[in-house]
Protein backbone atom coordinates (compact mmCIF):
# COMPACT_ATOMS: atom_id res chain seq x y z
CA UNK A 1 0.00 0.00 0.00
CA UNK A 2 2.67 2.43 -0.87
CA UNK A 3 1.21 4.27 -3.79
CA UNK A 4 2.05 7.90 -4.31
CA UNK A 5 -1.25 9.37 -3.17
CA UNK A 6 -0.91 7.68 0.20
CA UNK A 7 2.56 9.09 0.64
CA UNK A 8 1.46 12.56 -0.43
CA UNK A 9 -1.59 12.45 1.81
CA UNK A 10 0.52 11.38 4.77
CA UNK A 11 3.02 14.17 4.05
CA UNK A 12 0.13 16.61 4.14
CA UNK A 13 -0.90 15.24 7.52
CA UNK A 14 2.48 15.08 9.21
CA UNK A 15 4.47 17.82 7.53
CA UNK A 16 7.76 17.90 5.66
CA UNK A 17 9.95 17.80 8.77
CA UNK A 18 8.33 14.68 10.16
CA UNK A 19 8.38 13.15 6.68
CA UNK A 20 12.14 13.57 6.49
CA UNK A 21 12.54 12.23 10.02
CA UNK A 22 10.47 9.14 9.24
CA UNK A 23 12.42 8.54 6.06
CA UNK A 24 15.61 8.40 8.13
CA UNK A 25 14.26 5.96 10.66
CA UNK A 26 11.31 3.85 9.52
CA UNK A 27 11.81 4.35 5.79
CA UNK A 28 8.14 4.99 5.18
CA UNK A 29 5.64 7.81 5.51
CA UNK A 30 3.00 7.13 8.09
CA UNK A 31 0.46 9.21 9.90
CA UNK A 32 -0.90 7.87 13.16
CA UNK A 33 -2.11 8.61 16.63
CA UNK A 34 0.51 8.93 19.34
CA UNK A 35 -0.49 6.18 21.75
CA UNK A 36 2.14 6.79 24.37
CA UNK A 37 5.75 7.25 25.31
CA UNK A 38 7.80 4.83 27.35
CA UNK A 39 10.33 5.78 29.98
CA UNK A 40 13.15 5.92 27.45
CA UNK A 41 11.29 8.46 25.33
CA UNK A 42 10.36 6.13 22.48
CA UNK A 43 7.09 7.20 20.94
CA UNK A 44 4.48 4.64 19.90
CA UNK A 45 2.00 5.28 17.12
CA UNK A 46 -1.00 3.47 15.78
CA UNK A 47 -3.07 3.80 12.65
CA UNK A 48 -5.49 0.97 11.97
CA UNK A 49 -6.01 2.01 8.36
CA UNK A 50 -2.58 0.65 7.48
CA UNK A 51 -2.06 -2.89 6.27
CA UNK A 52 -2.36 -5.62 8.91
CA UNK A 53 0.79 -5.97 11.07
CA UNK A 54 1.99 -2.56 9.99
CA UNK A 55 -0.49 -0.62 12.08
CA UNK A 56 1.77 -0.02 15.08
CA UNK A 57 5.20 1.49 14.95
CA UNK A 58 7.76 3.14 17.14
CA UNK A 59 9.77 6.30 16.81
CA UNK A 60 12.96 5.67 18.73
CA UNK A 61 14.40 8.27 21.04
CA UNK A 62 18.02 7.34 20.33
CA UNK A 63 19.72 7.82 17.02
CA UNK A 64 21.51 4.49 17.38
CA UNK A 65 18.22 2.71 17.69
CA UNK A 66 17.65 -0.94 18.36
CA UNK A 67 14.46 -2.93 18.93
CA UNK A 68 15.76 -4.05 22.31
CA UNK A 69 15.35 -0.48 23.57
CA UNK A 70 11.59 -0.99 23.57
CA UNK A 71 10.18 -1.46 27.04
CA UNK A 72 8.82 -4.99 27.68
CA UNK A 73 5.14 -4.09 28.00
CA UNK A 74 5.31 -1.84 24.98
CA UNK A 75 7.04 -4.67 23.15
CA UNK A 76 4.02 -6.82 23.97
CA UNK A 77 1.78 -4.16 22.51
CA UNK A 78 3.79 -3.39 19.41
CA UNK A 79 4.14 -7.06 18.49
CA UNK A 80 0.36 -7.53 18.76
CA UNK A 81 0.48 -9.63 21.91
CA UNK A 82 -2.21 -7.45 23.44
CA UNK A 83 -4.47 -4.65 22.31
CA UNK A 84 -4.36 -2.89 25.66
CA UNK A 85 -1.83 -0.19 26.26
CA UNK A 86 0.68 -0.80 29.07
CA UNK A 87 -1.06 1.86 31.17
CA UNK A 88 -4.34 -0.05 31.16
CA UNK A 89 -2.99 -3.59 30.89
CA UNK A 90 -3.69 -5.75 33.95
CA UNK A 91 -0.46 -7.65 33.33
CA UNK A 92 1.39 -4.47 34.10
CA UNK A 93 0.13 -4.50 37.67
CA UNK A 94 0.98 -8.14 38.36
CA UNK A 95 3.81 -8.43 40.81
CA UNK A 96 6.71 -10.36 39.36
CA UNK A 97 9.48 -10.54 41.89
CA UNK A 98 11.57 -12.76 39.65
CA UNK A 99 11.47 -10.42 36.69
CA UNK A 100 14.25 -7.97 36.05
CA UNK A 101 12.64 -4.54 36.53
CA UNK A 102 15.25 -2.84 34.36
CA UNK A 103 15.07 -3.25 30.62
CA UNK A 104 18.50 -4.32 29.45
CA UNK A 105 19.21 -3.35 25.84
CA UNK A 106 21.38 -5.38 23.52
CA UNK A 107 25.02 -4.71 24.33
CA UNK A 108 26.37 -6.14 21.09
CA UNK A 109 29.17 -4.01 19.61
CA UNK A 110 29.59 -2.03 22.81
CA UNK A 111 31.88 -2.49 25.78
CA UNK A 112 29.18 -4.36 27.60
CA UNK A 113 29.14 -7.13 25.01
CA UNK A 114 29.39 -10.63 26.38
CA UNK A 115 32.77 -12.23 26.30
CA UNK A 116 33.28 -15.83 27.17
CA UNK A 117 35.49 -16.61 30.08
CA UNK A 118 36.61 -19.80 31.68
CA UNK A 119 35.17 -20.84 34.99
CA UNK A 120 37.19 -24.01 35.35
CA UNK A 121 40.54 -24.10 37.02
CA UNK A 122 43.56 -24.07 34.70
CA UNK A 123 44.66 -27.45 33.43
CA UNK A 124 48.32 -26.59 33.81
CA UNK A 125 49.67 -26.28 37.31
CA UNK A 126 53.13 -24.78 37.44
CA UNK A 127 55.29 -24.36 40.46
CA UNK A 128 57.53 -21.74 41.89
CA UNK A 129 61.01 -23.16 42.25
CA UNK A 130 62.34 -22.31 45.66
CA UNK A 131 66.06 -22.67 46.07
CA UNK A 132 67.49 -22.48 49.55
CA UNK A 133 70.14 -19.76 49.73
CA UNK A 134 73.70 -20.96 50.12
CA UNK A 135 75.08 -20.85 53.52
CA UNK B 1 73.14 -14.92 42.44
CA UNK B 2 71.87 -17.38 39.91
CA UNK B 3 69.03 -18.33 42.19
CA UNK B 4 67.93 -14.77 42.66
CA UNK B 5 68.01 -14.12 38.92
CA UNK B 6 65.88 -17.18 38.40
CA UNK B 7 63.36 -16.03 40.94
CA UNK B 8 63.24 -12.65 39.28
CA UNK B 9 62.64 -14.17 35.88
CA UNK B 10 59.99 -16.49 37.16
CA UNK B 11 58.33 -13.65 39.00
CA UNK B 12 58.27 -11.64 35.80
CA UNK B 13 56.71 -14.55 34.00
CA UNK B 14 54.22 -15.16 36.73
CA UNK B 15 50.99 -13.25 36.86
CA UNK B 16 50.98 -11.51 40.20
CA UNK B 17 47.74 -10.79 42.01
CA UNK B 18 49.17 -7.44 43.06
CA UNK B 19 49.63 -6.48 39.41
CA UNK B 20 45.94 -7.06 38.86
CA UNK B 21 45.06 -4.82 41.75
CA UNK B 22 47.30 -2.15 40.29
CA UNK B 23 45.47 -2.49 36.99
CA UNK B 24 42.11 -1.95 38.54
CA UNK B 25 42.00 1.88 38.66
CA UNK B 26 42.97 1.99 35.00
CA UNK B 27 40.11 -0.30 34.20
CA UNK B 28 37.66 1.76 36.22
CA UNK B 29 38.82 4.89 34.43
CA UNK B 30 38.33 3.18 31.12
CA UNK B 31 34.86 2.12 32.16
CA UNK B 32 33.83 5.74 32.38
CA UNK B 33 34.15 6.12 28.62
CA UNK B 34 32.17 2.96 28.17
CA UNK B 35 28.67 3.36 26.85
CA UNK B 36 27.26 0.64 29.02
CA UNK B 37 26.90 -0.18 32.65
CA UNK B 38 27.62 -3.87 32.38
CA UNK B 39 31.31 -3.20 32.72
CA UNK B 40 31.56 -4.12 36.37
CA UNK B 41 30.46 -7.70 35.85
CA UNK B 42 32.99 -8.34 33.11
CA UNK B 43 35.71 -6.70 35.13
CA UNK B 44 34.82 -8.89 38.06
CA UNK B 45 34.90 -11.94 35.85
CA UNK B 46 38.32 -10.99 34.50
CA UNK B 47 39.59 -10.40 37.97
CA UNK B 48 38.24 -13.67 39.26
CA UNK B 49 39.87 -15.44 36.36
CA UNK B 50 43.12 -13.67 37.04
CA UNK B 51 43.20 -14.63 40.67
CA UNK B 52 42.41 -18.24 39.90
CA UNK B 53 45.25 -18.46 37.42
CA UNK B 54 47.65 -16.46 39.56
CA UNK B 55 49.22 -19.64 40.85
CA UNK B 56 49.07 -21.11 37.39
CA UNK B 57 52.18 -19.33 36.19
CA UNK B 58 50.51 -18.09 33.00
CA UNK B 59 51.83 -14.87 31.53
CA UNK B 60 49.16 -12.20 31.71
CA UNK B 61 49.37 -9.36 29.27
CA UNK B 62 48.46 -5.98 30.67
CA UNK B 63 44.95 -4.97 29.75
CA UNK B 64 44.79 -2.06 27.35
CA UNK B 65 41.59 -0.14 26.76
CA UNK B 66 41.23 1.47 23.34
CA UNK B 67 38.05 3.36 22.42
CA UNK B 68 35.86 1.45 20.03
CA UNK B 69 35.50 2.91 16.53
CA UNK B 70 31.90 3.74 17.40
CA UNK B 71 33.03 5.68 20.45
CA UNK B 72 35.39 7.99 18.61
CA UNK B 73 33.97 11.42 17.97
CA UNK B 74 34.10 13.49 14.81
CA UNK B 75 36.88 16.06 14.60
CA UNK B 76 37.47 18.62 11.87
CA UNK B 77 35.61 19.68 8.76
CA UNK B 78 36.91 16.88 6.59
CA UNK B 79 35.77 14.21 9.03
CA UNK B 80 32.31 15.74 9.11
CA UNK B 81 32.18 15.71 5.30
CA UNK B 82 33.34 12.11 5.19
CA UNK B 83 30.81 11.20 7.87
CA UNK B 84 28.05 12.52 5.64
CA UNK B 85 29.41 10.51 2.72
CA UNK B 86 29.47 7.42 4.90
CA UNK B 87 25.94 8.03 6.08
CA UNK B 88 24.67 8.21 2.52
CA UNK B 89 26.51 5.04 1.55
CA UNK B 90 25.37 3.21 4.65
CA UNK B 91 21.79 4.31 4.13
CA UNK B 92 21.93 2.88 0.62
CA UNK B 93 23.52 -0.32 1.79
CA UNK B 94 21.23 -1.02 4.68
CA UNK B 95 18.06 -0.35 2.73
CA UNK B 96 18.80 -2.77 -0.08
CA UNK B 97 20.17 -5.92 1.45
CA UNK B 98 20.13 -8.69 -1.07
CA UNK B 99 20.77 -11.96 0.67
CA UNK B 100 22.29 -15.02 -0.89
CA UNK B 101 20.12 -17.80 0.45
CA UNK B 102 22.23 -20.58 1.75
CA UNK B 103 19.42 -22.68 3.15
CA UNK B 104 20.84 -25.95 4.36
CA UNK B 105 18.29 -27.34 6.80
CA UNK B 106 15.17 -26.52 8.81
CA UNK B 107 16.40 -22.98 9.52
CA UNK B 108 15.81 -22.30 5.86
CA UNK B 109 12.08 -22.77 6.43
CA UNK B 110 12.13 -19.96 8.97
CA UNK B 111 14.16 -17.91 6.53
CA UNK B 112 11.45 -18.49 3.93
CA UNK B 113 8.85 -17.33 6.43
CA UNK B 114 10.65 -14.03 6.55
CA UNK B 115 9.87 -13.46 2.92
CA UNK B 116 6.20 -14.38 3.23
CA UNK B 117 3.54 -11.70 3.82
CA UNK B 118 3.50 -11.90 7.59
CA UNK B 119 7.04 -10.59 8.00
CA UNK B 120 7.41 -9.34 4.48
CA UNK B 121 11.08 -8.66 4.08
CA UNK B 122 10.48 -6.88 0.78
CA UNK B 123 9.39 -3.79 2.68
CA UNK B 124 12.91 -3.66 4.14
CA UNK B 125 14.41 -3.93 0.68
CA UNK B 126 15.51 -7.51 1.22
CA UNK B 127 15.18 -9.59 -1.91
CA UNK B 128 16.55 -13.11 -2.08
CA UNK B 129 18.95 -13.65 -4.92
CA UNK B 130 19.88 -17.02 -6.24
CA UNK B 131 23.22 -15.82 -7.53
CA UNK B 132 26.14 -14.88 -5.31
CA UNK B 133 27.28 -12.28 -7.84
CA UNK B 134 24.23 -10.17 -7.09
CA UNK B 135 24.07 -10.52 -3.34
CA UNK B 136 25.43 -8.61 -0.35
CA UNK B 137 24.56 -10.86 2.54
CA UNK B 138 24.84 -14.59 2.89
CA UNK B 139 22.41 -16.14 5.36
CA UNK B 140 23.84 -19.50 6.32
CA UNK B 141 20.73 -21.27 7.53
CA UNK B 142 21.24 -24.77 8.79
CA UNK B 143 23.78 -27.47 9.38
CA UNK B 144 26.96 -27.01 7.43
CA UNK B 145 28.42 -30.38 6.61
CA UNK B 146 31.97 -31.11 5.63
CA UNK B 147 30.81 -31.94 2.14
CA UNK B 148 29.05 -28.60 1.76
CA UNK B 149 31.85 -26.50 3.24
CA UNK B 150 33.91 -26.04 0.03
CA UNK B 151 30.75 -24.99 -1.80
CA UNK B 152 29.95 -22.48 0.92
CA UNK B 153 33.41 -20.99 0.72
CA UNK B 154 33.25 -20.82 -3.04
CA UNK B 155 29.91 -19.05 -2.96
CA UNK B 156 31.28 -16.62 -0.40
CA UNK B 157 34.31 -15.94 -2.58
CA UNK B 158 32.07 -15.24 -5.54
CA UNK B 159 30.17 -12.53 -3.71
CA UNK B 160 31.30 -8.98 -4.50
CA UNK B 161 32.50 -6.65 -1.78
CA UNK B 162 31.04 -5.39 0.52
CA UNK B 163 29.64 -8.64 1.80
CA UNK B 164 28.29 -9.81 5.09
CA UNK B 165 27.43 -13.16 6.58
CA UNK B 166 24.60 -13.99 8.96
CA UNK B 167 24.97 -17.31 10.69
CA UNK B 168 21.51 -18.55 11.49
CA UNK B 169 20.75 -21.23 14.04
CA UNK B 170 22.85 -23.22 16.44
CA UNK B 171 24.12 -25.60 13.76
CA UNK B 172 25.62 -22.79 11.75
CA UNK B 173 26.79 -21.00 14.88
CA UNK B 174 28.74 -23.82 16.40
CA UNK B 175 27.62 -27.19 15.18
CA UNK B 176 24.67 -27.25 17.55
CA UNK B 177 23.01 -30.60 17.86
CA UNK B 178 25.48 -32.15 15.42
CA UNK B 179 28.55 -30.73 17.12
CA UNK B 180 30.00 -34.18 17.74
CA UNK B 181 29.08 -35.62 14.39
CA UNK B 182 31.86 -36.88 12.17
CA UNK B 183 30.61 -35.05 9.14
CA UNK B 184 29.57 -31.61 10.36
CA UNK B 185 31.58 -28.39 10.47
CA UNK B 186 31.49 -27.06 14.02
CA UNK B 187 30.32 -23.62 13.11
CA UNK B 188 30.33 -21.89 9.74
CA UNK B 189 32.73 -19.30 11.15
CA UNK B 190 35.43 -21.90 10.54
CA UNK B 191 34.80 -21.40 6.83
CA UNK B 192 33.69 -17.79 6.39
CA UNK B 193 33.89 -14.66 8.60
CA UNK B 194 30.55 -14.14 10.30
CA UNK B 195 29.03 -10.76 11.18
CA UNK B 196 25.87 -11.70 13.04
CA UNK B 197 25.06 -14.89 14.89
CA UNK B 198 21.37 -15.63 15.33
CA UNK B 199 20.86 -18.15 18.14
CA UNK B 200 18.03 -20.65 18.22
CA UNK B 201 17.15 -24.10 17.00
CA UNK B 202 15.70 -22.98 14.66
CA UNK B 203 15.48 -19.25 15.33
CA UNK B 204 12.10 -17.74 14.72
CA UNK B 205 11.59 -15.45 11.77
CA UNK B 206 11.46 -12.58 14.24
CA UNK B 207 14.87 -13.60 15.53
CA UNK B 208 16.31 -13.63 12.03
CA UNK B 209 14.72 -10.27 11.36
CA UNK B 210 16.28 -8.96 14.54
CA UNK B 211 19.61 -10.31 13.33
CA UNK B 212 19.11 -8.39 10.11
CA UNK B 213 18.38 -5.27 12.15
CA UNK B 214 21.60 -5.84 14.03
CA UNK B 215 23.45 -6.12 10.75
CA UNK B 216 21.87 -2.87 9.59
CA UNK B 217 22.98 -1.29 12.83
CA UNK B 218 26.49 -2.53 12.18
CA UNK B 219 26.35 -1.05 8.69
CA UNK B 220 25.22 2.28 10.06
CA UNK B 221 28.27 2.41 12.27
CA UNK B 222 30.70 1.43 9.52
CA UNK B 223 33.25 4.13 8.75
CA UNK B 224 34.02 3.49 5.12
CA UNK B 225 35.61 6.66 3.79
CA UNK B 226 36.84 7.75 7.21
CA UNK B 227 38.86 4.57 7.53
CA UNK B 228 40.14 5.04 4.02
CA UNK B 229 41.16 8.62 4.86
CA UNK B 230 42.93 7.50 8.00
CA UNK B 231 45.18 5.27 5.93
Amino acid sequence: MSYITRTLGNIRKIGIKEYWHQLQYIGDTKAGVLMGTDKFGNKYYENNDELPLRTRWVDYAKHDFDPSQIEPLWHMWISYGTDKLPSEDLNAHTKRSWANPANTPNFTATRGAFKTYSTVKPKIQSWEPIAAPRQ
Amino acid sequence: MLASARTGASLALRAKPTAHLANLPVRVAAASISSSSRKDSTAAAVQAHGSSSAGGGLVKRERKEVPLPSQEGTKGVLQYALTTLDQITNWGRQSSLWPMTFGLACCAVEMMHLSTPRYDQDRLGIIFRASPRQSDVMIVAGTLTNKMAPALRQVYDQMPDPRWVISMGSCANGGGYYHYSYSVVRGCDRIVPVDVYVPGCPPTSEALMYGIFQLQRKMRNTKISRMWYRK
